[in-house]
């Protein structure tokens, strides 16, 4: 019913973008790069709905934060001390959809005669090596956990909580939160992670799900043992007056070492 | 009235007669002046963006300059007190010597304050009722008030002396004496206030300890009557007017106690911090070894320390102190020393590190230097200026009987003798 | 859509006020010439009654005016000290100006301290990585001078190094040979405050070994700040911001000497701010285009946390990092922090109480 609200305005953008400038649209990345993304417009005069980073790309300014977002739907945790109405997220399920072929060759629904009825862990073959570059060394879990730990074994476009019941991709914390219950729990309460929006308590924020900022397929970093992929950085501010270079930082410390 | 408005005429006409040399000596003072009137400009129609500061040291060469120039103000204390105080018949003659030198730091202070604020249009906001003045917590406003006090108090008090010397009366010592023991506090005042300014903020370590008031005394009442005692000279061999040895001894005597304590304090400094060596020391050790590789500071530190100790030996040494050629040359490595100790070398180190570590060097821009001349031009044109009315006055060649005599005798007569002051 | 979500902002924050939301006025359009005036006025309506009165009286001078106008603002007194009249006033000539400067309407907000509002700031310093996207988003948001002239950002990110303890170095003790019980190890910088580099530029962050650490505005109980000022032009907001009146500061740089975070920037020459990226919808103690001589520092956006946005660096942090809540309240997100975490002031000693914690899990 809403989606019929916003249609017309959504031409209405279109149109205006059309007609004012036919400059390529900007994609920008949200939080990390390969995950949410966002195009500039204008939504108002002299309003963008996102200011980018000429150098990384990411968006620095948030023209409407709830742009584009669908409510979070319940959190089921008898003390989820949130406000239900006004959690918003962005919603990706539209993302996930299946190629047609994979539908119709593996993906139908029902797990194909032939597949093994267990989790255990097993080289995948084809595209999945596109994700997970060798599923019997998945960097999450340090070989505990496998794909279907997390991923429904035939709603391919659901994930999984432990009695096999589907998650949908828009709630990846009701999956994380089955092994990372302290997250999980600092993520309720806003200790943890990342949310745009109102500051107050019972305002509307956009909370930023577990995988808008976490690879869930590379959770290791490799050396850096980091949850957090690494960023390009902004540029480093401008040195004062009559400096020509930082090399001084680079020296060593210690008040003594002069 | 008559007899003020005849002192005002007489005071000037006599001020802007006088030599070549002294005309040349004005004209390169304006000159400099010259200096200063395009760097305010630049200033006001432009901003600081031509100074060599930045957010890191946002103080420099102006505020510096300031400091110091307090300290020259307060340390003209060093002629009245013991005139007035002790009785020191030789100093009690020329007291209000110290007093012109004093009003004139004053009016240099306060042209570098300007220099150094970012909106002097906007002053007038400090002023109490139609702006905010934010006593009793602000030591700027505390600073200010001392200074402006300091200011008049000089000012009548050293015309007050000059007019009634001028119109031959004695003078009123139930309205002088009071003035003159009031403006003696006052002016520790002025120079303690100015320490509070800076070590009151233990955003910097350098500064934020409670040897700096007294270590500001001492090097005020160093640094003053060197300069009073360069000036004694200058007066004794380009004017008339005879100032007694026993009143150079004086000052000597005092620049050397002064001197000592100054140099001891810097020693207690540097050994409390560098004990412990805390990151709290790093601005002195800086200042001292230069840190990171930057090190400009260095012979300026360890020049003005072995300036203050050459001064030192020279002033403890009774044979080489009452060698005048040789206290000379005292008297100006401790002034020299003493400014760069407590101008750039105090403020600057304050900034570097920056309170959360980061390392960068100040260089004063050409403008900053100019202007800064350009200040210390126009305190020298005003001192050479009030010198020279006072030492005209306390000769004698400008006085009411006299003027009065020679109109009646000459209408055109010249004081013929003017004093070859520069 | 994203009116019916402002909207939601709007209602939901000020329900007293109305929707007094300047987020919406951009719809104003550029008073420059005496045509556009009517949609001047016509959108003025939707701001607040207060600045409807300024732009009333405004709209008596003439264009011709503008040199009156400056003089006005120079005559200008302190503005915690005005009326609400006066207040008006000076936003509406400001608002005036600004758009006249930057060629599109401006809106000078003026949105008191909210009651129950204590603002509070937490930052996870385990979570950060270093990307610097906090203080880029704080000069998009705050209308910073920028560019190679004059480049001013409110948050600096020092990089510190966890250093590294090496037998190699057992035997470099300092100073060297007069057995006084210095290690070699003794300065591997592990564990150090404040001693880090500014200026890393390295191909990606975080880097292995280093820690970073955001410093900005502290927001002091007890700002030594607002102490030294010799005007009060700096002063603390009854919400918890310490804010500055550009208008009343003479720019004696007291505050940024007294500041002990290197908090505050200076404006060695007016701001060099480009039209197109100026943000218009401003705050009078926020992020009002600067002038040429004044101090300024953050205010924890209070354009956008006065109207319930959360600061502009809180949304873009690409870790979560940064959080941001009203301390009087014990659901919100930094009380939380306060109550679940460890948490610390950056120099606590110097008892200045700092309203930003750092924390970590």
């Amino acid at each position: 019913m809403k989606k019929y609200a916003f249609l017309p305005a959504v031409l209405l953008l279109w149109c205006v973008s059309l007609s004012s400038a036919r400059a390529e649209p900007v994609k920008c990345f949200e939080s990390r790069k390969g995950a949410s993304e966002v195009t500039q417009r204008m939504i108002g005069e002299n309003l963008p709905n996102v200011k980018c980073s000429p150098k990384t790309g990411a968006v620095l300014w948030w023209g409407d934060p709830l742009d584009g977002t669908v409510p979070m739907g319940d959190m089921p945790v008898a003390d989820a001390d949130y406000n239900r109405g006004k959690a918003v997220v962005k919603p990706r399920t539209d993302k996930v959809g299946l190629l047609p072929l994979c539908g119709n060759t593996c993906h139908t629904g029902v797990l194909p005669s032939g597949f093994p009825q267990n989790k255990d862990t097993r080289q995948l073959v084809m595209m999945h090596q596109a994700i997970v570059l060798d599923a019997t060394k998945l960097p999450h879990g340090r070989g505990s956990i496998w794909c279907l730990d997390c991923h429904h074994s035939t709603k391919r476009n659901k994930l999984v909580d432990h009695r096999d019941n589907p998650i949908s991709f828009d709630q990846p914390q009701l999956l994380c939160g089955k092994c990372h219950g302290e997250v999980y729990r600092d993520w309720r309460e806003g200790i943890h992670g990342k949310r745009i929006g109102e500051w107050a308590s019972t305002g509307t924020k956009r909370w930023f799900v577990c995988t808008e900022c976490h690879n869930p397929h590379n959770v290791q970093h490799g050396e850096r043992n980091r949850g957090i992929a690494q960023h390009q950085p902004e540029n480093a501010p401008a040195l004062p007056k009559g400096m020509k270079t930082a090399d001084h930082e680079r020296r060593q410390h210690g008040a003594a070492k002069h | 009235m008559d007899k003020l408005k005849r002192f005002a005429v007489d005071y000037v006409t006599y001020v802007v007669k006088g030599s070549p040399a002294f005309y040349a000596w004005i004209a390169l003072l304006c000159a400099l002046i010259l200096g200063l009137l395009y760097g305010t400009y630049l200033h006001a129609a432009d901003g600081l963006r031509y100074t060599g500061l930045t957010d890191q040291v946002h103080d420099g060469l102006y505020l510096a300059n300031f400091v110091f120039l307090v300290g020259i103000a307060a340390g003209a204390v060093t002629i009245v007190f013991p005139a007035y105080v002790y009785h020191h018949k030789a100093l009690h003659s020329v007291a209000v010597l110290g007093e012109m030198l004093a009003i004139s730091a004053v009016l240099m202070c306060m042209l570098f304050i300007v220099s150094h604020m970012g909106r002097p249009d906007r002053l007038w906001h400090m002023l109490p009722i139609i702006g905010i003045y934010n006593i009793p917590n602000s030591m700027l406003a505390w600073d200010t008030l001392v200074l402006i006090g300091y200011l008049f108090l000089n000012f009548i008090g050293g015309f007050y002396y000059l007019y009634k010397k001028y119109t031959g009366q004695p003078l009123n010592d139930k309205f002088y004496l009071p003035l003159i023991y009031v403006s003696i506090v006052w002016a520790l005042s002025i120079h303690t206030v100015t320490a509070f300014l800076l070590n009151t903020m233990p955003s910097r370590p350098m500064w934020h300890h409670s040897m700096m008031p007294i270590r500001f005394i001492s090097t005020a009442f160093a640094a003053g009557p060197s300069l009073i005692v360069l000036i004694f000279l200058i007066v004794r061999a380009r004017t008339r007017l005879w100032i007694e040895n026993s009143a150079i001894d004086l000052l000597a005597t005092i620049i050397t106690y002064c001197l000592g304590l100054a140099l001891f304090l810097t020693l207690s400094e540097v050994v409390t911090d560098l004990y412990a060596n805390t990151e709290h020391a790093m601005g002195l050790q800086y200042l001292m070894f230069g840190m990171h590789g930057f090190n400009d500071l260095v012979p300026w530190f360890w020049g003005s320390l072995a300036a203050m100790i050459v001064a030192f030996a020279i002033l403890l040494t009774p044979y080489w102190r009452t060698n005048y050629r040789l206290l000379a040359i005292a008297c100006i490595l401790a002034f020299c020393g003493i400014w760069i100790e407590k101008g750039m070398g105090l403020l600057v180190p304050g900034f570097i590190p920056t309170p959360i570590g980061e390392f960068t060097q100040y260089f004063p821009s050409t403008l900053e230097i100019f202007v800064t001349l350009g200040n210390w031009a126009v305190g020298f044109l005003v001192l050479t200026v009030l010198l020279k009315g006072a030492i005209g006055i306390l000769l004698g060649e400008i006085a009411y009987a006299a003027t009065a005599q020679d109109k009646t005798i000459s209408g055109n007569a010249e004081v013929s003798i003017a004093p070859e002051l520069t | 859509m994203h009116v019916t979500n402002k909207e939601k902002i709007c209602n939901q924050q000020s329900p007293a006020e109305g929707c007094a939301c300047s987020g919406q006025a951009p719809g104003a359009a550029p008073a420059d010439n005496v045509s556009s005036r009517r949609n001047f006025l016509k959108s003025a309506g939707m701001l607040s009654v207060n600045s409807l009165l300024g732009t009333a009286a405004l709209m008596t001078m003439s264009d011709d005016a503008r040199a009156n106008m400056d003089w006005a603002e120079w005559f200008q007194g302190n503005y915690r000290l005005m009326s609400d009249e006066e207040k008006a006033l000076a936003r509406a000539r400001l608002e005036r100006r600004y758009s006249r400067e930057y060629g599109k309407a401006v809106t000078v907000d003026g949105t008191p301290a909210q009651e129950g509002v204590l603002m509070g700031y937490a930052l996870n310093i385990k979570k950060c990585i270093g990307c610097r996207r906090c203080a880029k988003a704080c000069v998009e948001e705050n209308n910073q001078s920028r560019g190679k002239d004059q480049e001013i950002e409110w948050i600096r990110v020092l990089k510190m190094e966890k250093g590294e303890f090496s037998k190699e170095k057992m035997n470099q003790g300092y100073p060297e040979g007069l057995g006084i019980q210095v290690g070699g190890n003794a300065y591997s910088p592990a564990g150090v405050v404040l001693e880090g580099e500014h200026y890393y530029q390295p191909e990606a962050v975080p880097e292995k070994g280093s820690v970073y650490m955001p410093i900005a505005c502290m927001q002091c109980e007890k700002p030594p700040c607002v102490k030294v000022c010799p005007v009060r032009t700096t002063y603390r907001e009854a919400d918890g911001p310490v804010v500055i009146d550009y208008n009343w500061c003479i720019g004696c740089r007291m505050c940024m000497s007294a500041c002990p975070y290197w908090a505050r920037r200076f404006n060695w020459s007016d701001p060099k701010l480009p039209k197109e990226a100026m943000n218009p919808v401003t705050h009078y103690l926020g992020n009002r285009p600067r002038m040429k001589g004044v101090v300024e520092k953050c205010t924890f956006c209070i354009q956008r946390t006065r109207k319930g946005r959360y600061p502009a660096c809180v949304e873009v942090c690409p870790v979560g990092a940064r959080k941001f809540g009203n301390l009087l309240d014990p659901n919100s997100e930094v009380s939380r922090i306060i109550e679940r975490k460890q948490v610390f002031r950056l120099k606590a000693e110097l008892n200045t109480y700092p309203k930003f914690f750092y924390f970590m899990d």
